[in-house]
């Protein structure tokens, strides 16, 4: 075996590297505009706003992996949370995995709903799920009755989540919430890389025709993109109670805009079959850090920030892909010079 | 007068001229460079060294528009037209330096006058979505008229065509060498290059390997230096025994509206055609076999046993495959990389005991095709959307053998391929056959259907017309049938 | 709450209407028929409903054979749909439409489209900031007076010194700017010449939202004081925040806070002290206001007099706090702390 050369990446490894080159360049740039910007508080700020938009952001990666688009996830995280909210503070004996597993099948339930119109009724995905954004937002207000959930009903449990250290790095503090958000995400990661369902996600997003014909039932599988979407909203749902508490009919609102960015910086392509989950969770992790960064600038006016929030991301995606460009064709010429020198047969891998 | 000098990875140190009033063959296998070329002349890349000539002047383009301005057009092998707009409409899409406003009366009366300089009958004000391929490449020609074109490229404008459009396309070609038009024609078949070229030139791993006027040039020998060898026995029969045991056996198959009442049977190692022209309905039948439209009635029996195949699942469990005709559409996942989408019709055997994939195995299934196939990948994480046409196919047979299927149905295997490759193909179908699998091939390329058919069906408009023995039939007694000038006589 | 007490004799005072002496206040004839609309800023929020149950109280106890509808836009359409249910008001010839106004001016079209159809524009919550097309304003409380509740709320928090940021509801709502206003004007004073008002931010009356802004504040001025969030939701956001991060200590919170969402916080120190009024008399006052017009009883001249049921009597003025625009001043509101919380929450 050769020394080992960044021409052995895969693309996707590559994208993943360009994203993460960028990523460093947003944090050096803060750095130098910001006072205590390198502090473990900034860290934590970050991480723990990020937990729940990762998860989210995952969701939205798979439904848009199969070259569709999610925008009922705002509502279904409200509508969780207001729901479990609600339950809990009727019954705070509960166990607390029985709460969690109700908000992740309230999700896959409003997934299911959806998946239903866009595999079966076949629907366009936009137009199922710009009136469901709606439908599932009604439907809160109105089994909310206009009553909000407060937080000094919720018993003590949801209330010490957030809080809930699970191991400190130096004083970087991991804390729960973020941690099992990065495990499921890994989680849903391998399953999407080396599941055969997970391939088949990539299959009919790239090519659903094409799919069919090499036996794959695409509607199936459009299905439960669109639940999986919803279970992982409704899990995003149960964190955003336990993180704020308070939930009125306004909760989750512009998620889905955040999520759909978030997997579009992430390096997943808008029309399907290509990008990596660990990529949405970048994406949101660099949507997440632009935002926070944004608000604590000193001279950032209010009127400004979304402004200019939307070009950063727009800057990001820019950078991103010429960067990923350039390392592309670096990368195949370095290839076909490689291979110019050894004999067409050799497989190039192991001589 | 056009002078062109390019240099990329993909075409190294090539110079071509050509003339008004000039037909000029472009030949080459696939990968060759032929793609590289065109987009570089229509400015839709830009060439690392060298320069470009038009009348005398040098050019540099930044976009197609700059080419167009240049009086530079090309016409592909799949014509893009716009489905929901009208002939005339399509045709004066891209026009500049006509106002805000539309003048619609001139515009169909422009559309009829360029329609008619052609020479064709097209209604100008026809949706585009119910033409031929044939007539919408009329469309893309007549588009390129409109912008007083000097320099067309025509990229295997024939591929799908059957041979009476073949032969009003030329007519067009001729019609506007005698104009003046300069013409780059780019075609796989050499029968055509022979009729209509004033001089050719050969590509080969974008290199220059020779220019020369068409008397000066054999068929053989275009062959030898496009393959780089000599063209030896590309389409010669190959022995197979005969085998009686039934694979497949298809009665009064019909969808109603589209084919009806098709029968035939396949034994195990043997190969039968169909043929037909552009529109006789051949891939319908072929895709309700394969459950992707199920018939509306008809029996398929599978060995001996009467089946019902309601999903291309169905079809898979029963052993049988379908290599698309369309690449695109039906064939290939083009975002994805090379290796998964060989694996992904037998994803289920690469799965290890606790059901994740083993990439490490994927990996090592391409590789073994891409030897097998010779497939020119430098690398199998390469997204199948950057490989040549050629070798996208190869990528499909790879997804297709590797299922080990019974019965294989092929969807024009050769189509828009060059020589070599075709002579790849072949082999393949030949091994195949030999080696018991029942082979079902849909070709229009007529001396394919010979040199590979033990059988050949004939159909036309949804409609069964005859059987012939492969050894006997010729290409006269196909076409007669295929276009309806004969009764049903049959041969076998 | 309050019981209604005197109300039988209305109809020996109905002589003066239209010019409305300020001495005789109009006493409010029972019975007559006017078809009434009540438009919160959006639904699903519990303030706005207690507004409705005030309102309904009214609606009852005069005997409007009329309808009474509660209609408002879905959270993330509350701009837009606040300008459609008011033109669809119009169009259905309602006497009268009472508006929290949370669409700037860009809701004068679609009233002034009502007025023309014959309705009465009434806002209550937040005003239409330009006064355009609209016949009277019932406030809540002096707009002055809460800038001055919150200087001085601000001023005891801090001890007379300290910075203090402000985090709002959304950039465009009237009422909250009016009060941010006011606040700032009262400031000036040399008393609160200590408080320092560093920032103001929006959280857009979102949870999430309000939450990480307030953590932004506190990173961004490591001395800051107080978060003062005149928003009932921004003010609960912030204290969950501080609490969360352990810095009840260093930063405290208040504003304008519902009792029973806020106990939690006072009692544990996160937010000691905040004010509210109470927004089921706010729907009342609006109610009779709007009735009394829809009817002919009133007018809304500047100086009419009229007796709003249990809550006594009220006259039209001209509103200080904007250019143009008559109001209804209700007030006072009531200042919550450790010591009368829990009463109020238990209410």
């Amino acid at each position: 075996m050769n020394r080992w050369s960044l021409a052995d990446l895969s693309p996707q490894a590559l994208r993943l590297l360009a994203l993460l080159a960028v990523l460093v360049l947003v944090i050096l740039f803060f750095g130098t505009q910001i006072e205590r910007y390198y502090s473990a508080r900034m860290f934590n700020r970050v991480s723990t706003s990020v937990a729940i938009m990762a998860l989210i952001a995952t969701g939205q990666a798979l439904v848009v992996l199969t070259r569709n688009i999610d925008l009922s996830v705002g509502s279904i995280v409200g509508f969780t949370a207001y729901a479990v909210g609600g339950v809990v503070t009727r019954y705070p004996d509960l166990n607390p995995m029985f709460a969690i597993g109700a908000a992740v099948l309230a999700g896959a339930g409003f997934g299911a709903f959806n998946g239903l119109f866009v595999a079966y009724a076949r629907i366009p995905a936009i137009i199922v799920t710009l009136g469901t954004l709606a439908l599932f937002r009604t439907f809160l207000v109105e089994y909310s009755d206009a009553k909000s959930i407060i937080t000094a009903d919720l018993p003590e449990w949801i209330l010490a989540l957030p809080r809930t250290n699970l191991f400190s790095i130096g004083n970087l503090d991991i804390r729960l919430t973020f941690a099992v958000a990065v495990v499921v995400v890994v989680a849903v990661h391998l399953a999407v890389t080396r599941l055969r369902i997970g391939r088949k996600f990539y299959a009919v997003g790239s090519n659903p025709e094409a799919a069919v014909v090499a036996g794959i039932n695409s509607r199936r599988i459009i299905f439960l993109a669109f639940v999986a979407c919803g279970a992982l909203s409704g899990l995003a749902g149960f964190m955003f109670l336990s993180r704020f508490g308070n939930i009125t009919v306004v909760a989750g609102l512009g998620f889905e805009l955040k999520s759909v960015a978030a997997v579009v910086v992430g390096g997943i392509n808008i029309f399907g079959g290509s990008g990596t989950v660990i990529g949405a969770m970048i994406g949101a992790v660099l949507v997440g850090l632009l935002d926070a960064s944004l608000v604590r600038l000193p001279y950032m006016s209010e009127f400004w920030r979304e402004a200019i929030l939307g070009f950063l991301i727009l800057a990001a995606v820019a950078i991103d892909s010429v960067l990923m460009r350039r390392l592309f064709s670096w990368r195949q010429s370095r290839k076909e010079r490689l291979q110019a020198q050894a004999p067409f047969e050799s497989d190039g891998r192991g001589g | 007068m056009s002078k062109y000098f390019g240099m990329t990875e993909a075409l190294k140190d090539f110079s071509l001229d050509i003339h008004p009033g000039e037909i000029h063959a472009v030949v080459g296998e696939n990968g060759a460079g032929k793609s590289t070329m065109i987009k570089i002349m229509t400015g839709v890349y830009q060439c690392s060294s060298g320069e470009m000539l038009v009348h005398g002047e040098r050019v540099l383009f930044h976009g197609t528009g700059d080419a167009q301005a240049r009086g530079i057009a090309a016409i592909y092998q799949e014509p893009m037209v716009f489905p929901d707009l009208d002939v005339a409409e399509n045709i004066f899409l891209s026009h500049r330096g006509l106002g805000p406003f539309v003048n619609w009366r001139r515009t169909y009366a422009d559309a009829r006058k360029l329609i008619a300089r052609l020479g064709v009958t097209l209604e100008e004000d026809r949706n585009a979505n119910g033409l031929t391929l044939a007539e919408q490449q009329t469309v893309e020609i007549a588009r390129a008229l409109s912008l007083d074109v000097k320099v067309l490229i025509m990229d295997e404008p024939t591929s799908s065509l059957s041979a009476h459009e073949v032969e009003k396309l030329m007519g067009i070609a001729r019609t506007l060498r005698a104009e003046g038009v300069a013409i780059i024609f780019i075609s796989h078949r050499l029968e055509e290059v022979f009729q209509i070229a004033d001089r050719v030139t050969v590509l080969r791993d974008g290199r220059l390997i020779s220019t020369r006027p068409i008397g000066d040039v054999t068929a053989d020998g275009l062959i030898s230096e496009m393959v780089g060898r000599d063209a030896g026995e590309f389409f010669a029969r190959s022995e197979r025994k005969k085998r009686d045991k039934l694979a497949l056996d298809v009665r009064d198959l019909t969808l109603d509206g589209v084919f009806s009442s098709v029968s035939f049977n396949v034994n195990e190692g043997e190969v039968l055609c169909f043929a037909g022209l552009v529109g006789a309905r051949r891939t319908d039948v072929a895709l309700s076999i394969f459950g992707v439209r199920p018939a509306d009635s008809g029996e398929i029996a599978v060995g001996s046993e009467i089946v019902r195949i309601r999903s291309p699942q169905d079809a898979m469990k029963l052993g049988i495959a379908y290599v698309s005709e369309d690449r695109r559409k039906l064939g290939l996942a083009m975002t994805m990389p090379v290796v998964a989408n060989a694996t992904l019709a037998t994803l289920r055997k690469y799965m290890s005991k606790i059901g994740l994939l083993n990439r490490g195995r994927e990996i090592e299934m391409a590789l073994r095709y891409r030897r097998r196939l010779n497939i020119r990948t430098p690398d199998v994480d390469r997204e199948v959307g950057d490989l040549s046409g050629g070798n996208q196919q190869k990528v499909m047979l790879a997804k297709w053998l590797d299922a080990e299927p019974r019965i294989l149905i092929f969807d024009e295997p050769t189509r828009g391929i060059d020589v070599g490759a075709k002579a790849e193909v072949h082999s393949i179908i030949n091994g195949l056959a030999e080696s018991g699998v029942a082979i079902i091939v849909i070709s229009s390329d007529l001396p394919e259907v010979l040199a590979l058919a033990d059988r050949i069906v004939v159909m036309r408009e949804g409609q069964q017309m005859g059987v012939f023995d492969g050894e006997t039939a010729t290409q006269e007694s196909i076409i007669r049938l295929a276009t309806g000038q004969s009764s049903n006589e049959v041969a076998a | 709450m309050k019981i209604a007490s005197k109300l039988c004799v209305s109809v020996l005072l109905s002589a003066g209407l239209a010019t409305g002496a300020a001495a005789d206040a109009v006493m409010a004839k029972k019975g007559m028929e006017a078809d009434m609309v009540l438009l919160p800023k959006f639904l699903g929020i519990l303030v706005f409903d207690q507004a409705n149950t005030g309102a309904q109280e009214a609606h009852a106890e005069l005997e409007n054979p009329g309808e009474l509808l509660f209609v408002g836009p879905t959270p993330e359409n509350s701009v837009a749909g606040q300008i459609e249910i008011v033109t669809t008001a119009a169009t259905q010839s309602r006497d009268a439409v009472m508006i929290s106004n949370n669409s700037g001016d860009q809701i004068v079209p679609a009233a002034q489209a009502a007025k023309d159809a014959g309705a009465k524009v009434v806002t209550w919550d937040s005003p239409i900031p330009s006064g355009e097309a609209e016949d009277v304003f019932v406030a809540q409380v002096d707009f002055a007076s809460i800038g001055e509740v919150m200087a001085e709320m601000a001023h005891s928090i801090l001890d007379g010194e300290g910075q203090m940021a402000v985090l709002s509801a959304t950039p465009d709502a009237a009422n909250q700017n009016a009060w941010i206003a006011a606040m700032q004007t009262a400031l000036e004073a040399e008393k609160y010449a200590g408080v320092e008002l560093v920032d103001i931010v929006y959280g857009d009356d979102q949870s999430e939202k309000s939450y990480d802004r307030a953590l932004a504040l506190v990173d961004k001025y490591p001395d800051l004081g107080v978060i003062m969030a005149p928003t009932t939701v921004g003010i609960q956001a912030a204290a969950k925040a501080m609490q969360d991060e352990g810095l009840c200590d260093e930063v405290a919170v208040s504003g304008l806070g519902l009792p029973s969402e806020m106990l939690s916080y006072t009692l544990n120190g996160c937010a000691e002290e905040f004010a509210l009024w109470s927004f089921v008399d706010l729907g009342y006052l609006t109610y009779y206001t709007a009735y009394l017009m829809a009817t002919g009883q009133i007018s809304g001249e500047i100086g009419e007099s009229f007796v709003a049921g249990r809550m006594g009597e009220y006259t039209i003025e001209k509103d200080p706090t904007r250019e143009n625009g008559n109001r209804v001043l209700m007030g006072p509101f009531t200042v919550y702390n450790m010591d009368n919380i829990e009463a109020a929450a238990a209410e």
